[in-house]
């Protein structure tokens, strides 16, 4: 029996579960158990506290419908969802094909130094530009001596605004590097015949480079998609989802309801929802670069 | 002909240093306002002298510097154990799956993975909170829940996946236990995978704070981006600090990061593939 144990050791079977071991139990306790327990949850009335849990069924679910923070936090995740996108972007394919164009000798440092406001916590960021907006900042009094009167953050135009801004100049510099890479990759061969056939500049770029690269950008707008969906550090700071719910977001609604209102119930409902509106949104996102890719992709 | 590239190659570098100089404003902004004597925070671009007063409220003689030390301690305190574990688990998990013979679960343990990957992690949030509630404020309750990197797991996987058999086959005809193929052979032969899971689970939960606001209510459990966010609005009237405070946040992240960079460039090129 032990010779037999110990051949099964040898071969792994029994020692790769234990290697295994960790990261299962890992998902057990902080996956599985938490995923099950949230439907549950989300079925009930729950305030974290008292005792007594009741079941209501799809009540939660009903709410969502009718609730304006919701509704707001929907709408939103559209409204900050193209800005970003988009925005980010080209700031990556700007960076990108700024940095593939410098010199070798100073492109790398060059990436980095780009790639440094990605390591940047939401919180610092929040730091500077709120004490950078404060009414009585250089900014705001070099614009007022010149008759510009800005209410940043009680303006919803400029508060949104602000916070996609915040977030296009995080991640642009980190998509760049995605680009960078796809650029990269594209060999000489294709520069030489295109230099042949006579293509260049803006043309080459459209009818050659961007096709080749549509992969790469096809990641970059999924991920920037899902990145829309998670915003909470920037609005809880700056803005607290105001002025008039313009800058909600799922996550702020969904740790509001859940921690602050004690509506724990409701707000387990309210992350099922947005999983399944994130699901869906990146579905669509993914099967509209795909059409791309395969239209226009090399 | 040569004059026209180089036309060229300097509206290039003038572009880049323009894009720079925007990204990197808020860094320049933040350093010297952090310097700047307190009367003249926010209101001036470049301060007439320089003065340490906010660094040494943050950590020197100031009624508060305690609470402000102790959050930092607390930001590496709960930091590194995680990137440490997310290591370890991705090089377990990483080896068994790809490399190991006879492990069955290999399938298993892939599914699970790439589920947990695409799972909006925000429906787990209060039962994981539910869970964790018996080790509120402490720091088990903090690094545990976030502690494994699904990521981090795929990236060691994909990698190894590449690393040829004939290394392990040979190890294993010496006589070599599992253990010391890992140690000897897997995780010097994964170190850009490691640094860039390693860096990526630090930085990522260095910046963490939904979670960390849940878990750690007691100030002087509060890591230093906690403490920052609760400063936030009471210190609204005395900015020096708070851009001390983020100074401080985030300098060690840039300095890991430029200390690594190379092993770090080549995980990236990994990644992308």
């Amino acid at each position: 029996m032990k010779e037999k144990i110990d051949n099964l050791k040898n071969k792994g079977g029994f020692l790769g579960w234990i290697f295994n071991l960790p990261y299962i139990a890992y998902s057990l306790i902080f996956f599985l158990i938490p995923l099950i327990w949230a439907i549950w949850l989300s079925t009930t009335d729950w305030n974290l506290m008292s005792n007594d849990k009741n079941f209501v069924g799809l009540d939660n679910f009903i709410r969502l419908f009718d609730d304006p923070r919701i509704i707001a936090a929907f709408i939103n995740s559209f409204r900050y969802l193209l800005p970003i996108v988009i925005l980010t972007f080209i700031g990556g394919l700007i960076i990108g094909l700024l940095v593939h164009k410098l010199p070798d000798k100073i492109k790398g440092v060059t990436a980095v130094l780009f790639f440094i406001p990605y390591l940047t916590s939401g919180v610092a960021v929040s730091v500077v530009v709120r004490y950078f907006f404060s009414y009585n900042s250089a900014l705001n009094v070099l614009l007022r001596g010149k008759g510009i009167a800005i209410e940043w953050f009680s303006n919803p135009k400029t508060s949104f605004a602000i916070i996609v801004a915040i977030v296009v100049w995080k991640m642009s510099g980190y998509y760049a590097l995605f680009i960078l890479s796809a650029l990269e990759s594209i060999s000489d061969e294709i520069h030489d015949a295109c230099k042949i056939d006579g293509a260049f500049g803006m043309n080459k770029f459209i009818h050659v480079t961007l096709p080749m690269i549509i992969p790469t950008l096809t990641t970059v707008v999924v991920l920037l998609s899902g990145l829309a969906f998670g915003l909470f550090t920037e609005p809880y700071l700056l803005t607290g989802g105001g002025p008039n719910l313009v800058t909600t977001t799922w996550q702020l609604e969904i740790y509001n309801t859940s921690f602050t209102n004690f509506q724990s119930g409701y707000g387990a409902a309210i992350a099922i929802a947005s999983a399944v509106q994130i699901f869906i949104t990146i579905k669509i996102v993914t099967h509209v670069m795909g059409k791309l890719n395969h239209k226009y992709g090399v | 002909m040569k004059k026209k590239i180089n036309i060229k190659g300097l509206l290039v570098i003038v572009a880049t240093f323009i894009l720079l100089g925007i990204s990197l404003f808020p860094y320049y902004y933040m350093m010297i306002q952090s310097l700047t004597p307190w009367k003249q925070v926010d209101k001036v671009i470049v301060p007439g002298s320089f003065t340490l007063k906010s660094y040494n409220y943050l950590l020197g003689s100031g009624a508060s510097a305690g609470m402000w030390i102790k959050s930092l301690i607390n930001s590496f305190l709960v930091s590194l154990p995680t990137a440490i574990i997310s290591v370890v688990v991705g090089l377990l998990v990483g080896y068994s799956v790809t490399k190991m013979r006879n492990f069955k679960g290999g399938k298993f343990i892939m599914n699970t993975l790439l589920f947990q990957m695409f799972f909006p992690l925000i429906i787990l949030l209060v039962p994981r909170y539910m869970i964790v509630k018996p080790l509120i404020n402490t720091y088990a309750g903090m690094i545990l829940p976030l502690s494994v990197s699904a990521w981090g797991i795929f990236m060691y996987i994909n990698y190894i996946k590449t690393l040829p058999n004939e290394i392990f086959e040979a190890a294993r005809i010496d006589g070599a236990s599992e253990l010391k193929i890992l140690s000897k052979i897997i995780f010097p032969a994964t170190k850009s995978v490691t640094t860039i899971v390693f860096l990526s689970t630090f930085m990522a939960r260095w910046s963490e704070l939904m979670w960390d606001m849940l878990i750690s209510p007691k100030v002087d459990m509060q890591t230093l981006n906690v403490l920052i966010s609760t400063q936030f609005k009471p210190m609204g009237n005395v900015p020096g600090p708070m851009y001390a405070a983020s100074v401080i946040l985030t300098i060690p992240i840039i300095i890991m990061f430029l200390c690594f960079s190379k092993h770090f460039k080549e995980g990236i090129n990994f990644m992308l593939k």
